[in-house]
């Protein structure tokens, strides 16, 4: 019995660690998806009424079904070209003006010497 | 003096002057002072106290928290009573906000106001180079 417990209890908290990068990801693309804030607030509500809507079910099987279609969902509907933070990788100021490495030193004298 | 600065800069809109100075004169000082504009400029302080100050700030404006619980320490989901899709939703103010990337394994771990702090001062440290000025 314990063991079915342990293992339910496991499984459930797989289903958490899923639903909540579901969420996460989905609301995500519904930023990448919406051209201006305001649109933006109504589809974020929207998707988080679908994630309420199923919060009371309790079979372990049916919820990985839902999970499953709603990952589908999500990747039909993936955005081709998200929003990337500009420092992050893949974003526009990723590595530019990166920090000189240690011992490196610019001496920004512009061709003067120092006994002229 | 670069804590004092910033904070000046950010109440008010003062326009840094810019000294004219013959290019031959002090070329140091003119990359010196690119360099200060470049930092008056990020995104992100990189000053621990006031990012304190501004995730504080953001979490008592989400509108599922009652603002007069929220402390440095309070747990988002414990003390907060937020369950796990608000604070996905807070994470993402949070993403915005300091315009920092915050992965899905690291987001979990991100339980109260200074656990953030930390990570943004640990980004913006990595990211903006402290200007010697």
């Amino acid at each position: 019995m314990s063991v079915g417990t342990a293992s339910y209890l496991a499984r459930r908290a797989a289903q958490k660690e899923r639903v909540r990068i579901l969420y996460r990801r989905a609301l995500k693309d519904t930023l990448n998806w919406a051209v201006h804030r305001h649109l933006f607030y109504s589809d974020a509500d929207a998707l988080r009424e679908k994630f309420e809507a199923n919060k009371q079910v309790a079979d372990v099987d049916v919820i990985d079904r839902m999970i499953d279609a709603g990952e589908t969902t999500y990747n039909k509907w993936r955005h081709p070209d998200p929003y990337i933070v500009p420092w992050a990788p893949g974003g526009t100021k990723f590595c530019r003006n990166p920090t000189p490495p240690p011992g490196i030193e610019i001496i920004y004298n512009f061709g003067r010497e120092d006994n002229d | 003096m670069h804590k004092l600065r910033t904070t000046i800069l950010g109440y008010s809109r003062i326009k840094v002057p810019a000294r004219t100075s013959s290019i031959g004169n002090d070329l140091n000082g003119t990359y010196k002072r690119t360099q200060l504009l470049r930092t008056c400029s990020t995104a992100a302080s990189t000053d621990a106290d006031q990012v304190m100050d501004r995730v504080i700030k953001l979490v008592k404006k989400f509108d599922k928290i009652d603002a007069a619980k929220v402390t440095e320490k309070a747990d988002f989901q414990k003390d907060l009573s937020l369950d796990s899709l608000d604070r996905v939703e807070l994470v993402m103010a949070f993403e915005e906000e300091f315009s920092v990337e915050i992965s899905d394994a690291e987001a979990d771990k991100l339980k109260c106001c200074v656990d953030v702090a930390k990570y943004v001062v640990s980004c913006s440290t990595e990211k903006v180079p402290e200007a010697s000025s």
